[in-house]
């Protein structure tokens, strides 16, 4: 496959084409040519879009896509087709399908289900049998056939022992542990965050306190075991400054933002719109500024859309009854690009990749081609035929974005939004 | 004057105006109820369903002789176990009961915001009769309008809210309720059953209820609700009476003498001693008549706008 990319910005920092407009050939998933114009050739596609950009490909530290289990809610295919669209080239899934990825065998079906896919699917193994909390799944097991990280996905660890054995026995082959912050004894059956909101509407809350206390137990336990922790979708202030303060520790803690948390306040849930229903809960408007603050400064290691499509059944129900999540996919980088512009928000679309070891190049001539296509500048409200996922569960509906993907090349393959 | 509502789902969600207009009519039924012939034609085209998916006593007695007295057809159904449980979906039971050409849903239900998500997806008028830890307008209503009754006014009143806060969509209502009118609202109890952010709300928090009193002008002692407690929030009944129970000693000896209220069902000798529910200070009861003229108004008024809807 030949591609040529007409008048396209760079917006890679490593690359010395850095927000350079360029035209960029692309031979065999190899970038063979970056130049001011590449004159067009009979048997090159040629792509010209309007105010297109390019970066190094964006990667999602926590999508789920349903399958197996819950295909009603997604399907690896369009999951993957949608990540596509929305500028993803690389995406690790979540275990908690049905059943939940915790052996080699359940690593191997995502992989061959994704196989083929412009995008790379990399799964993420269960830590726990069954994500119960109880025993170690066979972690180097699933390493071997391809799990980039171990996560109970949102179930906590709540045995402080089995934290602390998992980062010592992940070490000797530097396997990446997730552990969820929330103290299930404090947060108990809070459905949204406790503060003046929940008191309003006579929701249960979920206090500050329980993802604080988790955060500062798992952090006391990496520093006596060393390793390597992720905490995926941290939501308050407090928990930027523990994380911050670790990092200068020397501590090798990552953490992740999810996009709702970075644009959204529990204001929005006066109406019980269920789809605002997430785990971590949206929180004040003190924290979506401390955690962009965090996310600038590089306390928070990236974001992620913590793309989680539910089923109708189990949104369209009384606030209580309905399940948390939200999809994130479509729209993450709109919402994103609001808050952070272009390069900022590139960055935190491709930083975690070097925590999960996701392989990533520069976009320079010889590399391969990993990119996302986007135009950053189109503003546009985020609308129901806007959602490509199969659940329709969208807590950014009806926000206002600016920047919209085109598509990506990657694994030698163009995709475009049309 | 109509209200600015189709629907109550809560005090939040109606204004100062509403409120007048309600306790203006409310006024006109009181005297209805007091004739010998206690009902009026003024609904005989409307069915009313009461959907109870939570125990209720009072308040159901209350909503349909309400709606009797308005000479509404009227038609129960009670589940205590959550719908859901049972596999049917909220939305499709009141649709299911709306088919069979019901104008107005009476509901009470476990879930807060069960009553705003329904008005969302079902074309009825709905009466929130109480949903989860959120709202319970017509309480509130009525007890607004019993220390009016008593006291000539609600504004400028001092009130003190006793007791469980943290699970009570009474006291929720009757802080948004107070407030339009121009009370002053505190709440009192244990501080773990006092949701940690209720100042934000404009409410002052006192845990010592001798202060709470000596401050206030109504005292509304509200019911523990044991029933929804998943876990302890005070080590023993007797530890909490002790703290928290009004007394006839303790309502003596104050340098006023204030209001004493409760929404029912009375716990006698937890929350409140019978000699202090059976008082003079106490207007229980006449919340209870006044719940009745309360919701006629309410039924009355929202059906006036079902119908002029229909014009």
């Amino acid at each position: 496959m030949k591609i040529l990319l007409k008048s396209a910005t760079i917006v890679d920092a490593s690359s010395k084409h850095h927000l350079k407009k360029r035209d960029v050939l692309i031979e065999n998933s190899k970038i063979s040519k970056i130049a001011a114009t590449i004159p067009s050739s009979e048997k090159v596609k040629e792509i010209s879009l309007k105010n297109l950009h390019i970066s190094q490909g964006w990667f999602d530290s926590s999508v789920s896509f349903g399958e197996p289990g819950f295909e009603e809610r997604e399907t690896i295919e369009n999951g993957l087709k949608t990540a596509a669209y929305s500028g993803f080239t690389s995406v690790a899934v979540n275990a908690n399908s049905f059943p939940i990825t915790d052996s080699k065998g359940h690593i191997k079906f995502l992989k061959s289900k994704a196989e083929g896919n412009a995008v790379s699917l990399y799964p993420i193994g269960a830590l726990t049998v069954g994500s119960k909390g109880t025993d170690l799944a066979e972690l180097y097991d699933m390493r071997n056939e391809g799990a980039v990280s171990f996560y109970d996905y949102k179930n906590p660890i709540a045995n402080a022992n089995l934290l602390k054995i998992a980062l010592q026995y992940t070490q000797n082959f530097d396997g990446l542990v997730q552990s969820f912050p929330f103290e299930k004894s404090v947060a108990r059956n809070g459905m949204v965050n406790e503060e003046v909101n929940s008191t309003r509407l006579g929701l249960k809350g979920i206090p500050a306190l329980s993802e604080e206390l988790q955060i500062i137990r798992d952090l006391y336990i990496l520093e006596y075991t060393g390793g390597k922790l992720h905490i995926p979708t941290i939501s308050t202030k407090k928990s930027v400054e523990l994380i911050r303060d670790a990092k200068k520790k020397g501590l090798k803690a990552t953490c992740s933002v999810a996009i709702f948390n970075l644009i959204l306040t529990d204001d929005v849930l006066e109406e019980f719109d269920t789809n605002y229903k997430l785990l971590p809960p949206l929180r004040t408007k003190e924290d979506t500024k401390a955690l962009l603050k965090g996310l600038k400064d590089g306390t928070i290691d990236g974001i992620t859309s913590d793309h989680n499509p539910i089923d109708v059944e189990h949104k369209k129900t009384e606030f209580d009854h309905a399940h948390f999540g939200s999809i994130g996919l479509e729209g993450c980088f709109g919402a994103l690009n609001m808050v952070l512009g272009i390069e900022q928000s590139v960055n935190a679309l491709t930083s975690l990749k070097k925590t999960f070891k996701i392989p990533s190049e520069k976009i320079e001539e010889g590399n391969r081609a990993e990119l996302t296509l986007f135009n950053p500048d189109e503003t546009w409200k985020f609308a129901e035929k806007d959602i490509l996922s199969t659940s329709k569960n969208a807590a950014l509906l009806g926000s206002k974005l600016k920047g919209k993907p085109y598509g990506i090349v990657s694994n030698n393959q163009l995709v475009l939004n049309k | 004057m109509e209200l600015s509502v189709n629907h109550l789902l809560g005090i939040k969600y109606i204004t100062e105006a509403d409120i007048q207009l309600i306790f203006e009519t409310a006024d006109h039924f009181k005297e209805v109820i007091n004739r010998p012939i206690k009902k009026v034609p003024s609904l005989r085209d409307i069915t009313i369903a009461n959907l109870f998916f939570e125990n209720s006593t009072r308040t159901k007695l209350s909503f349909e002789l309400a709606e009797k007295r308005l000479s509404a057809d009227v038609i129960n159904f009670a589940s205590s176990s959550s719908s859901v449980t049972k596999g049917e979906t909220l939305i499709d039971t009141v649709n299911n009961i709306l088919s069979m050409k019901v104008d107005m849903v009476v509901m009470r239900h476990p879930n807060p915001g069960a009553g705003v998500f329904l008005s969302k997806h079902v074309n009825a008028s709905i009466i929130n009769a109480g949903d989860g830890a959120h709202e319970h307008p017509t309480q509130a209503l009525l007890d607004s309008y019993s220390i009016r009754e008593k006291l000539g006014d609600v504004a400028g009143k001092k009130v003190v809210i006793v007791g469980d806060i943290l699970h009570s969509r009474v006291a929720l209502s009757n802080i948004f309720a107070l407030q339009k009118l121009g009370a002053t609202v505190k709440v009192c109890g244990p501080k773990t059953l006092i949701p940690k952010y209720m100042e934000k709300l404009d409410v002052g928090v006192e845990t010592n209820l001798r202060n709470a009193l000596e401050w206030c002008d109504v005292a509304n002692m509200l019911r523990v609700q044991n029933e929804r407690m998943d876990i302890s929030y005070f080590p023993t009944t007797r530890e909490y009476t002790q703290q928290f129970g009004l007394n006839k000693q303790l309502l003596d000896s104050l340098n006023k003498e204030i209001v004493v209220m409760h929404p029912g069902p009375i716990n006698r000798g937890v929350e409140i001693t019978s000699d202090v529910a059976d008082s003079k200070q106490s207007i229980i009861l006449e919340q209870v008549q006044n719940g009745v003229a309360i919701r006629m108004a309410v039924i009355y008024l929202l059906a006036s706008k079902i119908k002029h809807h229909e014009d």
